[in-house]
């Protein structure tokens, strides 16, 4: 029997001269890592995500988050032991727990009296017990409510080290409608990223981390040429690391250097940001719009519409530009870019043998998914299977996703692509389809719900399909590496018959499931969120 | 590290599994108490959030909680609304129970004051179960019958180890009335029928209210951990209803006898225990069956930091904790064994494989030495 390693991909006749290099080794590492952070971080943060159809976690979780990123900081809560018990467990990290979360622990009295001495001799004592290069006071409701003079205690103490704090109050959450306000500016603007606007900064706590950073830690320094900073949204985020070494690697044939990744680096390091010349925003664009008035560095936006070979060659190209490096960068990029497509062209010549089907999510990035799915893996799609549902099921408005369908439309027409789009297939539809085809992938998290009662087997690349995302080039080429040897050693699924495929299901609000309670406690959710929303 | 006033009320109220919890909050509190309650049961999603904004915190949260209790009220087919007020109302002064009186519901209603800053999560616990005793109605006595009172829906090994309990309790003869709180809202009304409240930990102000109320005498008792803790636990209740009944009939030492070897291996090992009243039972069982030193034994309101100050500075080779343990035990490379709130990386689906009980001394001793065998990190220097 052939194992997985033994697989030798030129005997099936994709290969020319040169020998395909076994899938399975080419790659590994970063393929395991994704298959690593999908098993062992995605088992949290995949739940935590559908637990979001009920309600959603504290502002104050988000600047736990944020302060955890920096190498020698503590987080301070300044409110009653409550907030700090459960506030450990921040969901954007469930798998690694905030545990060094001290508190003032405010009870009655405080309320009556006032906080501000607790918090004041709090800080001395979180000083002498971790020694921490940054103390970060997070205010809560209750310290919000009583109106403690946060600024000025911090002003006063006298710690031998840094000590800032981040409007965290939970009652300053965010609105029901800022993910939709947020996916209508990007599907409004998708063809063009100067247009997308900054939207709304309140609630999440991560940004108002950023915030704070930028104000009360971040020192005027020279700027120093062709050096950046990179916006992380965390060091356990999908391919974190991996994909930091190719852009260091890309931008240091480019002459460019990465002065730090914020706020995942040490506390020295932020107060150096401001020596970049260039910042590289990956999240929401004001943190880096109050450097630039505070100290001057310039700001690009890197986002979907970097995706795909050519998306990636204009994202190094305009980090160039930025930079006056115009041209001297080119050939570096160019190189990188011609190199992997001397790669990825084994398994384009494999896939143009074979017909596709996709199923995949209506987003505001869809069409850039597609062109790379078409265009860069040159996979044959026959159908274009897209559901709209799960947009219904985070909120998003039928005018955003009407603009989402007609971006999708006019982006499918003018490429000229030759498939048949499919808005949210039946079962039965998605039946036919499979018939009419080689193979269903499917990017999105549903093919448990296809494979119900012994249904359709797909080809699951939800979580592959993260190194299509990567700002780099190998990420394109890992994928088809991966999707070459699952394809070649793919058996039919139709006999399969998961557990999970068997209970029924929302099909709205997938994967919840439907049962009454769970339902029940959605629609609560979701209607006491938009009253809200509403008002303001 | 306690959880506070608002997460004890959370969980007794949650604990009647027909009752949808309310909570009058801002999104994060209601957040962090249905994660920690999900981890074992993920569509037991039975609470609503009154989401208190800023508006709120201006101009009052009484429309908003107004409106969810209507709606509620409306959405849910169940007989009980349990509203949690936290912190945010208890400042800006929310009368609570004037909207509850303002508006027809078809709905039990039942409130409590649960702002975190007021109390601790046991006093919480205590505080809600004393408001939700005012649903309970006068029975007859069931004969030979008992409440048992102290649990938590999202306590770790909850279903396996009421399913034990009860088990052994009905092979002497004893009828378990009520579980508290992990019960139907009937089986809370009709709890006074019991002859005899059996009081683990927590609960103390609801069985004293109950003596007065209704004349239920009661019994305070150690979480049943091994075979000793499960037998003084199951004859006590037994000699108190006047049932003649020695559990040490049911010692059934088989299991441990085939992995004594290990045992022997084991014997004088040094751990630490921390916990909510679960911990001394626990302490028992490792301490006077398994032979275990205890080095640490701390409550959840002891600090925490001098906690962990003292398992670094002990010989500590296991530690048995929450969750939130797992810090230190990386720290020391030791194996952690979750047996208390809140354990949000390991799951209890499996209702016949408790640790409370007889079997569950025998799974509990089988899950120390697979944390023990299984352990990667064994170098020694």
């Amino acid at each position: 029997m052939k194992t997985d390693v033994e697989v030798d991909v030129k005997t099936e006749g994709y290969g020319e001269a040169k020998a395909l290099e076994a899938p399975e080794i080419a790659g590994k590492d970063v393929l395991q890592n994704v298959f690593r952070d999908r098993v062992f971080n995605g088992i949290y943060q995949g739940t935590s995500w559908q637990f979001h159809r009920y309600g959603i976690d504290c502002k104050l979780s988000g600047s736990v988050y944020a302060v955890s990123e920096i190498d020698g900081a503590i987080p301070l809560i300044h409110g009653p032991n409550g907030c700090a018990f459960h506030q450990r467990l921040t969901p954007r990290k469930m798998y690694a727990p905030v545990y060094n979360l001290p508190c003032t622990e405010l009870d009655e009295n405080d309320v009556i009296y006032g906080g501000e001495e607790k918090l004041r001799k709090k800080i001395y004592a979180v000083y002498h017990r971790f020694h921490p290069s940054l103390i970060a006071v997070l205010p809560t409701c209750v310290s919000g409510l009583v109106g403690d003079d946060v600024q000025g205690v911090i002003t006063e103490v006298e710690v031998p080290c840094d000590v800032l704090y981040i409007p965290s109050e939970g009652f300053a959450h965010r609105s029901r409608e800022s993910l939709d306000l947020l996916m209508r500016d990007y599907a409004e603007s998708w063809k063009d990223p100067t247009r997308s606007p900054a939207y709304d900064l309140r609630g999440c706590g991560h940004e108002e981390g950023m915030f704070s950073l930028v104000d009360q830690l971040m020192e005027e320094q020279d700027i120093v040429e062709n050096l950046v900073n990179i916006e992380s949204f965390g060091r356990f985020t999908y391919g974190f690391e991996s994909e930091l070494q190719e852009i260091k690697h890309i931008f240091g044939e480019m002459g460019v250097r990465v002065n730090l990744t914020l706020p995942t680096c040490t506390v020295a390091e932020i107060k150096r940001a401001p020596a970049a010349e260039l910042n590289i925003v990956t999240r929401n664009i004001r943190w880096a719009e109050r450097m630039k008035e505070n100290f001057g560095n310039d700001y690009l936006r890197k986002w979907f519409f970097y995706f795909g070979f050519d998306g990636v060659e204009k994202f190094y190209l305009d980090v160039a530009s930025k930079l006056g490096l115009d041209g001297e960068a080119d050939a570096a990029v160019k190189k990188e870019k011609m190199q992997a497509l001397g790669e990825l062209e084994r398994y384009q010549r494999m896939f143009a043998r074979d017909d596709f089907a996709v199923s995949t999510q209506g987003f505001f990035f869809t069409p850039y998914l597609v062109n790379m799915y078409a265009q860069d893996l040159k996979l044959p799609i026959k159908y274009l299977c897209v559901d709209t549902q799960l947009l219904k099921g985070l909120n998003i408005s039928d005018r955003t996703i009407e603009i989402m369908m007609r971006n999708m439309e006019e982006a499918f027409s003018n490429w000229d692509m030759g498939f048949e789009v499919v808005m949210n297939p039946t079962l039965d539809e998605m039946s036919e389809i499979a018939k009419n085809v080689d193979h269903v992938l499917s990017d999105r998290i549903t093919p448990p719900l296809y494979e119900k009662g012994g249904g359709i087997g797909m080809v699951d690349i939800s979580t592959t399909r993260y190194l299509l995302f990567r700002t780099g080039f190998s990420g394109i080429v890992e994928f088809s590496k991966y999707l070459a040897n699952v394809l070649h050693r793919s058996q039919p699924k139709g006999n399969r018959k998961p557990i999970i495929s068997r209970f029924d299901y929302d099909t709205t609000y997938y994967p919840l499931l439907a049962a009454p309670m769970c339902m029940a406690s959605r629609e609560m959710w979701s209607t006491m969120w938009g009253m809200k929303s509403e008002r303001e | 590290m306690d959880g506070g006033k608002f997460f004890g009320a959370f969980r007794a109220c949650s604990g009647i599994k027909d009752a949808v919890t309310l909570t009058h909050v801002p999104v994060g509190c209601n957040w962090g108490a249905a994660m920690f309650k999900s981890t074992s049961n993920q569509p037991d999603i039975r609470q609503a959030c009154t989401v208190m904004h800023e508006r709120e915190i201006v101009f009052g949260g009484e429309e908003a909680l107004r409106e969810a209790l209507v709606r509620a009220d409306t959405l849910y087919n169940t007989p009980l609304l349990a509203v949690v007020a936290g912190d945010a109302p208890a400042i800006i002064g929310d009368d609570v129970e004037a909207v509850i009186d303002s508006v027809a519901l078809n709905k039990e209603v039942v409130w409590m004051d649960a702002a975190g800053f007021k109390g601790t999560m046991r006093e919480g616990y205590e505080d809600a179960l004393v408001h939700l005793a005012r649903l309970m109605e006068e029975r007859n006595v069931i004969k030979n019958s008992v409440n048992l009172i102290g649990f938590c829906p999202d306590d770790f090994k909850v279903d396996a180890d009421i399913k034990e309990i009860t088990r052994l309790l009905n092979h002497a003869g004893v009828k378990v009335n009520c579980v508290i709180s992990n019960c139907s809202f009937d089986e809370f009304v009709n709890a006074p029928a019991a002859e005899l409240n059996v009081v683990m930990g927590q609960g103390t102000e609801l069985v004293e209210h109950m003596k007065k109320d209704f004349g239920v005498p009661y019994l305070e008792v150690g979480y049943p951990y091994g075979l000793e803790g499960t037998k003084e636990f199951t004859n006590t209740i037994c000699e108190h209803l006047g049932i003649g009944y020695d559990a040490e009939q049911e010692f059934d030492l088989e299991h441990f006898k085939r992995i004594y070897l290990y045992l022997h291996e084991l014997y004088g090992t040094p751990v630490s225990v921390i916990g909510d009243f679960h911990a001394e039972p626990m302490t028992g069982f490792l301490d006077s069956e398994l032979g275990f030193d205890i080095e640490v034994l701390a409550s959840l309101e002891d600090d925490y930091f001098i906690f962990q100050q003292n398992v670094r500075d002990s010989n500590t080779t296991i530690l048995f904790g929450s969750s939130f343990e797992r810090n230190i035990t990386e720290e020391l490379k030791i194996p952690l064994v979750r047996f208390i709130y809140p354990v949000f990386d390991h799951v209890c689906v499996y209702e016949d494989a408790p640790y409370a009980g007889f079997r569950g001394a025998v799974y509990l001793t089988e899950t120390i030495l697979n944390a023990v065998m299984g352990f990667e990190t064994k170098e020694i220097k």
